[in-house]
């Protein structure tokens, strides 16, 4: 009955579309009947369980107008948490918002919606109001400033706070649109907002590899190639120039990685004697060993969310593995598992944000996929199969994953929804790989 | 004057005389500086000779050294390859003994488990009226020490149906793991004193010390570290336990104490990682 209903599936010729409304109203005291057994969520919604909640973003009038709703559209789709449902063709849903709410819930309903997004366009930025189709009421209102260039790369940024901000009123999770991930192509560093959006080079002349996010989502870290060999540079990813950490002005210093608190970093650092993890605090000090490789290679580090441990890839058995510890260098503790003379090996671990599980890349016959293990009981799940899957890094939500993918060819970014499946594009030129997903920022910038 | 000469005429004649050789006697004389020159030279030949037989025996030996070198040379190297090879072979075996001994006691906790649920529902009804059966076990106290005390079970629970070591030490690593280092602990300590014989001691002391440093009791956390020193100083944990007491020591400002620690860990644990890391702390150390 949905996918009978759902208009975008439906031809923007008026009449169909009007025998089609006329038989959603006819079925929509039955539906409703049928409704009574759902469950409510949050703002008390309600739908059917084990489906997504419908959810319709009504045109918005007014200055960047549409770029407003199909902002908040597409990020509600991308969130993954609910069904957007369109409104094809402009009359009709500019004829959707001039009606009052007491005609509109039982069509919006009929259009099997659990909620509608009203955006208003105002002088100081947007009015949001959101409708529990079901209850025929408002159920939240807000005000959202935003910046006075529309259409400009802050403007896009607090617009997609506003849809995170929606989908969190919606499904009491906040999504994951006003985030940035960074990636390195041709020896780059560059940003991209979650959408594909405003790509733009951050990283200064020279080899630049392995960017990492600090907690306050302005600072970023990434290795550089020098004359003395690699150094990790720190700096602000809205310019200036980058601080070269004077503890990795010698030798192979790669894959820095920051604390949760952002006051230390941990990094490998390589030179005759093997690779092993170094921490330093950020604030000065000398750095300090932190594995005992035994001239093995140690590498990736990333810290668990609490930052009491590290993740890490460590070639101590043979081959690389990922192996956790505490942050002081003890308990060392092998994660992936192996069997006795397996070639095929795992690494660049990446820890969710909700500490339940790590993701990293395994080799399967050969070639890279992207898994992810529960740390609870310690069962694996492959996420992905067409072509060769490499880099994998979490959103903010612990549930969507941003990682290297040669699907279509060439090296792109893919983001992955590792509940649904679902896959999209995130970049479009070649040769883009080592993403790291910053956390929500929503406080500027 | 004449007669002076004639008596001296005698004399020079005589004393000339010597000095004018013969043909023969120049004859002689070269005859034999040929003979020598001839004993000479084949004397000279024979020591060449001598010599070079030294020398392509010295060759001889050299290369027959270089050889045996370099066969002594890849003997080594593959020894080393091998002892490499036969190294990252035991750390495999090592890792897999872990992660099967990890799976091991998962099973045994599930088996626990399933014992447990089989005992609950095998127990006689005359149990919920409040039998008391005959079974000692230690009081759950998150504090105090282990002290036997004879309980009676909950109504609905038969004898089997407390929780078994393995089940307790995996309830409490997750809850741990998880975050909850109070539920951890309760039951780490629950298992150390109900089950004081179980392989799983050291390992359960060790992770009540890690609870304790989760909750932020750094003298917990420090007891329960030094006990697993103290008490298994041949487990896996103890060099773990003595580095994690000198980093609590130095967090709290006593160098003294930490710097102590980590010299006793590595004279006692001088071939662990730890005792690695502890010669950098002391190098670093203010």
């Amino acid at each position: 009955m949905i996918a009978l209903i759902r208009s975008d599936l439906l031809p923007a010729r008026t009449p169909r579309l009007c025998f089609a409304l006329a038989m959603a109203l006819c079925l929509a005291p039955f539906m409703s009947r049928a409704q009574d057994t759902t469950h409510a969520v949050r703002i008390g919604l309600t739908y059917q369980p084990g489906t997504k909640p419908g959810v319709i973003v009504l045109a918005v009038r007014g200055a960047w107008g549409d770029s407003i709703q199909g902002i908040i559209a597409r990020d509600l789709d991308y969130g993954d948490r609910v069904e957007v449902i369109g409104l094809p063709g402009t009359p009709a849903a500019s004829s959707l918002e001039g009606i009052g709410p007491g005609v509109s819930y039982p069509l919006w309903k009929s259009l099997n919606a659990a909620a509608a997004v009203q955006a208003t366009v105002t002088s100081s930025g947007v009015h949001v109001a959101v409708h529990d189709v079901t209850g025929r009421k408002i159920v939240q209102v807000a005000d959202f400033p935003l910046p006075p260039t529309g259409g400009s790369t802050e403007w896009r940024l607090a617009v997609h706070g506003v849809a995170d901000e929606v989908e969190q009123w919606i499904t009491g999770t906040r999504g994951v649109a006003q985030t940035r991930i960074l990636f390195v192509r041709g020896g780059r560093v560059y940003v991209v907002d979650s959408d594909g959006f405003g790509e733009r080079l951050i990283s200064d002349a020279g080899l630049s590899l392995s960017p990492a996010w600090a907690p306050d989502g302005h600072t970023i870290s990434y290795s550089v190639l020098g004359s003395r060999g690699w150094s990790i540079v720190t700096k602000d990813v809205a310019g200036g120039a980058g601080h070269t950490l004077p503890s990795t002005t010698t030798g192979l210093n790669t894959t820095p990685a920051f604390s949760p608190n952002g006051l230390t970093l941990a990094y490998s650092h390589g030179d005759e004697a093997g690779t092993d993890l170094m921490l330093v605090d950020l604030a000065g000090g000398g750095p300090r060993r932190i594995t005992v490789g035994h001239g093995s290679d140690n590498t990736s580090p990333e810290f668990s969310p609490n930052g009491r441990r590290i993740a890490f890839t460590s070639g101590r058995a043979g081959h690389p593995e990922v192996y956790i510890m505490d942050v002081d260098g003890s308990n060392v503790e092998l994660l992936t598992p192996f069997n006795f003379g397996d070639q095929n090996y795992r690494s660049n671990p990446d820890w969710a944000p909700d500490a339940q599980h790590i993701a990293f890349e395994s080799q399967i016959g050969g070639i890279f996929q992207i898994m992810v293990i529960s740390l609870r009981d310690r069962s694996v799940k492959q996420l992905t199969s067409e072509g060769v899957n490499e880099d994998p890094a979490w959103a903010p939500d612990a549930r969507h994953l941003v990682f290297t993918s040669s699907r279509t060819g060439v090296k792109q970014l893919f983001i992955l929804d590792s509940e649904s499946g679902r896959a999209r594009q995130l970049t479009h030129a070649g040769g883009a790989r080592l993403a790291a997903w910053s956390r929500s920022l929503g406080h500027g910038r | 004057m004449i007669r002076g000469v004639r008596c001296l005429l005698p004399v020079v004649l005589l004393a000339t005389g010597a000095c004018f050789a013969t043909r023969e006697d120049v004859q002689a004389l070269h005859t034999d500086v040929q003979t020598l020159r001839a004993g000479n030279a084949r004397s000279d030949s024979a020591r060449r000779a001598s010599l070079d037989r030294v020398v392509a025996s010295l060759n001889i030996v050299r290369d027959s050294l270089g050889l045996l070198s370099n066969r002594v040379v890849k003997m080594q190297g593959d020894v080393r390859g091998d002892l490499y090879n036969v190294g990252q072979q035991l750390l495999q075996i090592q890792e897999l003994t872990g992660q099967s001994q990890q799976r091991v006691q998962e099973l045994r906790a599930s088996l626990e488990a399933r014992q447990s649920d089989i005992a609950s529902s095998a127990a006689p009804p005359q149990m919920s009226a409040g039998t008391p059966p005959a079974t000692t076990s230690g009081a759950a106290s998150p504090s105090g020490p282990p002290r036997a005390v004879t309980t009676a079970p909950a109504p609905s629970a038969g004898a089997g149906a407390t929780p078994g070591p393995n089940q307790l030490f995996q309830i409490s690593l997750e809850q741990l793991r998880r975050g909850s280092p109070g539920a951890a602990r309760t039951g780490l300590q629950t298992l150390l004193q109900q089950y004081p014989t179980s392989d799983l001691v050291p390992d359960a002391q060790f992770y009540l010390g890690e609870a304790y440093h989760q909750e932020g009791n750094a003298a917990g956390a420090d007891s329960a570290y030094a006990a697993v020193v103290s008490g298994y100083p041949t487990s896996p944990r103890a060099p773990t336990a003595l580095y994690k007491r000198a980093l609590g020591m130095e967090e709290k400002g006593n160098v003294t104490g930490a710097r102590g620690l980590l010299n006793d860990l590595v004279q006692r644990y001088p071939r662990s990682d730890e005792a690695a890391l502890a010669k950098e702390r002391l190098r670093t150390l203010k």
